[in-house]
Protein backbone atom coordinates (compact mmCIF):
# COMPACT_ATOMS: atom_id res chain seq x y z
CA UNK A 1 0.00 0.00 0.00
CA UNK A 2 1.00 3.60 -0.49
CA UNK A 3 1.09 5.63 2.71
CA UNK A 4 1.53 9.29 3.56
CA UNK A 5 1.89 10.91 6.96
CA UNK A 6 0.69 14.37 8.00
CA UNK A 7 2.60 15.68 11.01
CA UNK A 8 1.38 18.79 12.83
CA UNK A 9 3.09 18.56 16.21
CA UNK A 10 6.31 20.37 17.10
CA UNK A 11 9.35 18.25 17.98
CA UNK A 12 10.07 17.98 21.71
CA UNK A 13 6.85 19.86 22.63
CA UNK A 14 4.52 16.89 22.42
CA UNK A 15 4.74 13.27 21.37
CA UNK A 16 3.41 13.65 17.81
CA UNK A 17 6.78 13.70 16.05
CA UNK A 18 8.03 10.64 17.94
CA UNK A 19 4.78 8.79 17.27
CA UNK A 20 4.91 9.69 13.59
CA UNK A 21 8.54 8.59 13.19
CA UNK A 22 7.86 5.30 14.95
CA UNK A 23 4.81 4.71 12.78
CA UNK A 24 6.75 5.60 9.63
CA UNK A 25 9.46 3.05 10.41
CA UNK A 26 6.86 0.37 11.04
CA UNK A 27 5.02 1.15 7.79
CA UNK A 28 8.27 0.61 5.89
CA UNK A 29 9.16 -2.51 7.91
CA UNK A 30 5.86 -4.05 6.84
CA UNK A 31 6.81 -3.57 3.21
CA UNK A 32 4.59 -0.64 2.37
CA UNK A 33 5.64 2.39 0.37
CA UNK A 34 5.78 5.61 2.38
CA UNK A 35 5.44 8.26 -0.31
CA UNK A 36 5.90 11.32 1.85
CA UNK A 37 5.73 12.98 5.21
CA UNK A 38 4.02 16.37 5.06
CA UNK A 39 5.06 18.77 7.83
CA UNK A 40 2.37 21.31 8.63
CA UNK A 41 1.62 23.84 11.40
CA UNK A 42 4.23 23.45 14.20
CA UNK A 43 5.30 20.19 12.58
CA UNK A 44 7.51 22.27 10.27
CA UNK A 45 10.03 22.64 13.10
CA UNK A 46 11.03 19.02 12.39
CA UNK A 47 12.82 20.42 9.35
CA UNK A 48 15.10 22.79 11.30
CA UNK A 49 18.59 22.00 10.04
CA UNK A 50 20.20 23.62 13.10
CA UNK A 51 18.40 21.37 15.58
CA UNK A 52 20.92 20.12 18.13
CA UNK A 53 19.21 18.03 20.80
CA UNK A 54 21.28 16.41 23.58
CA UNK A 55 23.20 13.41 22.30
CA UNK A 56 21.33 10.97 24.51
CA UNK A 57 17.96 11.98 23.02
CA UNK A 58 16.49 10.89 19.67
CA UNK A 59 17.45 13.32 16.90
CA UNK A 60 14.15 13.75 15.09
CA UNK A 61 15.45 15.77 12.13
CA UNK A 62 18.17 13.20 11.49
CA UNK A 63 15.57 10.46 11.84
CA UNK A 64 13.50 11.94 9.02
CA UNK A 65 16.58 12.45 6.86
CA UNK A 66 17.51 8.78 7.34
CA UNK A 67 14.05 7.72 6.14
CA UNK A 68 14.54 9.78 3.02
CA UNK A 69 18.02 8.44 2.34
CA UNK A 70 17.17 4.80 3.00
CA UNK A 71 13.62 4.59 1.65
CA UNK A 72 13.24 7.57 -0.65
CA UNK A 73 10.51 9.12 1.49
CA UNK A 74 9.76 12.70 0.36
CA UNK A 75 9.97 15.24 3.18
CA UNK A 76 7.55 18.01 2.26
CA UNK A 77 7.30 21.15 4.37
CA UNK A 78 4.41 23.58 4.05
CA UNK A 79 6.06 26.80 2.87
CA UNK A 80 3.45 29.12 4.38
CA UNK A 81 3.71 27.48 7.80
CA UNK A 82 7.52 27.43 7.56
CA UNK A 83 8.17 31.02 6.47
CA UNK A 84 6.13 32.56 9.25
CA UNK A 85 8.07 30.48 11.77
CA UNK A 86 11.48 31.51 10.43
CA UNK A 87 12.12 28.29 8.57
CA UNK A 88 13.39 28.79 5.02
CA UNK A 89 15.82 27.34 2.55
CA UNK A 90 18.60 29.27 0.78
CA UNK A 91 16.35 30.38 -2.03
CA UNK A 92 13.66 31.79 0.23
CA UNK A 93 16.29 33.39 2.48
CA UNK A 94 17.69 35.23 -0.52
CA UNK A 95 14.22 36.24 -1.64
CA UNK A 96 13.40 37.66 1.81
CA UNK A 97 16.82 39.27 2.34
CA UNK A 98 17.77 37.04 5.29
CA UNK A 99 21.26 36.00 6.34
CA UNK A 100 21.47 32.24 6.58
CA UNK A 101 18.91 29.54 6.07
CA UNK A 102 17.28 27.04 8.38
CA UNK A 103 15.96 24.35 6.01
CA UNK A 104 17.99 22.26 3.59
CA UNK A 105 17.56 19.20 1.40
CA UNK A 106 16.22 16.58 1.62
CA UNK A 107 13.44 18.68 3.18
CA UNK A 108 11.61 20.59 0.48
CA UNK A 109 9.36 23.61 0.83
CA UNK A 110 6.08 22.94 -0.93
CA UNK A 111 2.53 24.20 -1.01
CA UNK A 112 -0.46 22.70 0.73
CA UNK A 113 -1.62 21.54 -2.70
CA UNK A 114 0.97 18.78 -2.33
CA UNK A 115 -0.94 17.55 0.71
CA UNK A 116 -4.15 17.40 -1.29
CA UNK A 117 -2.28 15.52 -3.99
CA UNK A 118 -0.93 13.02 -1.43
CA UNK A 119 -4.37 12.44 0.05
CA UNK A 120 -5.69 11.60 -3.41
CA UNK A 121 -2.70 9.55 -4.56
CA UNK A 122 -2.05 7.45 -1.46
CA UNK A 123 -4.12 4.58 -0.08
CA UNK A 124 -3.71 5.82 3.48
CA UNK A 125 -3.04 9.23 5.00
CA UNK A 126 -2.39 9.10 8.74
CA UNK A 127 -2.38 12.32 10.77
CA UNK A 128 -0.36 12.94 13.93
CA UNK A 129 -1.60 16.05 15.71
CA UNK A 130 -0.23 17.88 18.73
CA UNK B 1 -14.62 0.49 8.54
CA UNK B 2 -12.68 3.54 9.68
CA UNK B 3 -9.98 3.79 12.32
CA UNK B 4 -10.26 6.64 14.81
CA UNK B 5 -7.08 7.63 16.64
CA UNK B 6 -7.29 9.51 19.95
CA UNK B 7 -4.19 10.91 21.67
CA UNK B 8 -5.77 12.74 24.62
CA UNK B 9 -6.71 11.32 27.99
CA UNK B 10 -10.44 11.20 28.70
CA UNK B 11 -9.53 12.39 32.21
CA UNK B 12 -8.38 15.77 30.85
CA UNK B 13 -10.08 16.30 27.50
CA UNK B 14 -13.43 15.52 25.91
CA UNK B 15 -12.15 14.94 22.39
CA UNK B 16 -12.97 11.24 22.73
CA UNK B 17 -16.64 12.22 22.84
CA UNK B 18 -16.33 13.74 19.37
CA UNK B 19 -14.58 10.62 18.12
CA UNK B 20 -17.26 8.35 19.55
CA UNK B 21 -20.02 10.51 18.07
CA UNK B 22 -18.42 10.22 14.64
CA UNK B 23 -17.95 6.45 14.77
CA UNK B 24 -19.89 4.08 12.57
CA UNK B 25 -21.09 0.66 13.80
CA UNK B 26 -17.96 -1.14 12.52
CA UNK B 27 -15.41 1.58 13.24
CA UNK B 28 -12.53 1.02 15.61
CA UNK B 29 -10.84 3.36 18.07
CA UNK B 30 -7.13 3.30 18.89
CA UNK B 31 -5.78 5.09 21.96
CA UNK B 32 -2.25 6.43 21.59
CA UNK B 33 0.04 8.75 23.59
CA UNK B 34 -1.80 10.14 26.66
CA UNK B 35 -4.98 8.66 25.23
CA UNK B 36 -3.91 5.25 26.56
CA UNK B 37 -5.08 6.36 30.00
CA UNK B 38 -8.54 5.65 28.66
CA UNK B 39 -7.67 1.93 28.72
CA UNK B 40 -7.43 1.93 32.53
CA UNK B 41 -10.31 0.33 34.46
CA UNK B 42 -11.10 3.69 36.08
CA UNK B 43 -11.60 5.43 32.72
CA UNK B 44 -12.64 2.72 30.28
CA UNK B 45 -16.33 3.44 30.99
CA UNK B 46 -16.02 6.35 28.54
CA UNK B 47 -15.74 3.76 25.78
CA UNK B 48 -18.46 1.34 26.88
CA UNK B 49 -20.43 2.12 23.68
CA UNK B 50 -17.85 0.33 21.49
CA UNK B 51 -17.27 -3.11 23.07
CA UNK B 52 -14.62 -5.15 21.25
CA UNK B 53 -13.56 -2.19 19.12
CA UNK B 54 -11.22 -0.41 21.53
CA UNK B 55 -7.44 -0.68 21.10
CA UNK B 56 -4.48 0.85 22.92
CA UNK B 57 -0.88 1.21 21.83
CA UNK B 58 1.51 -0.99 23.76
CA UNK B 59 4.57 1.28 23.55
CA UNK B 60 2.67 4.24 24.97
CA UNK B 61 1.27 2.12 27.80
CA UNK B 62 4.74 0.81 28.57
CA UNK B 63 6.40 4.24 28.61
CA UNK B 64 3.80 5.37 31.15
CA UNK B 65 4.13 2.30 33.36
CA UNK B 66 0.58 1.24 32.50
CA UNK B 67 1.22 -2.01 30.66
CA UNK B 68 -0.65 -4.80 32.44
CA UNK B 69 -3.03 -2.34 34.06
CA UNK B 70 -5.53 -2.17 31.19
CA UNK B 71 -9.14 -3.20 31.42
CA UNK B 72 -9.82 -6.64 29.92
CA UNK B 73 -12.03 -5.10 27.23
CA UNK B 74 -9.07 -3.33 25.64
CA UNK B 75 -6.99 -4.94 22.91
CA UNK B 76 -3.34 -3.95 23.26
CA UNK B 77 -1.41 -3.60 19.98
CA UNK B 78 2.19 -2.63 19.28
CA UNK B 79 3.16 -0.18 16.53
CA UNK B 80 3.07 -2.97 13.95
CA UNK B 81 -0.49 -3.67 15.11
CA UNK B 82 -1.22 0.03 14.65
CA UNK B 83 -0.08 -0.23 11.03
CA UNK B 84 -2.18 -3.38 10.58
CA UNK B 85 -5.24 -1.51 11.87
CA UNK B 86 -4.64 1.19 9.25
CA UNK B 87 -4.30 -1.49 6.58
CA UNK B 88 -7.68 -2.93 7.51
CA UNK B 89 -9.44 0.45 7.74
CA UNK B 90 -10.62 2.32 4.67
CA UNK B 91 -9.37 5.56 6.18
CA UNK B 92 -8.08 6.93 9.45
CA UNK B 93 -9.29 9.92 11.44
CA UNK B 94 -7.09 11.49 14.11
CA UNK B 95 -8.65 13.35 17.05
CA UNK B 96 -6.44 15.62 19.15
Amino acid sequence: MRYAILLMGAPYSDQASHSALRFARSVLARGHCLEAVFFYHDGVYNAARLAAPPQDEPHLTDGWVALCEQHDVALQVCIAAALRRGLMDEREAARHGKNGHSVEAPFELTGVGQLVDLSQRCDRLVTFGP
Amino acid sequence: MNLHIVNRSPASYRVHEQALAAMGPEDRLLLIEDGVQGALPALVRHFEAIPGRLFAQREDLESRGLLGRCDGEVQVVDVEGFVQLTEQAEQTLSWY
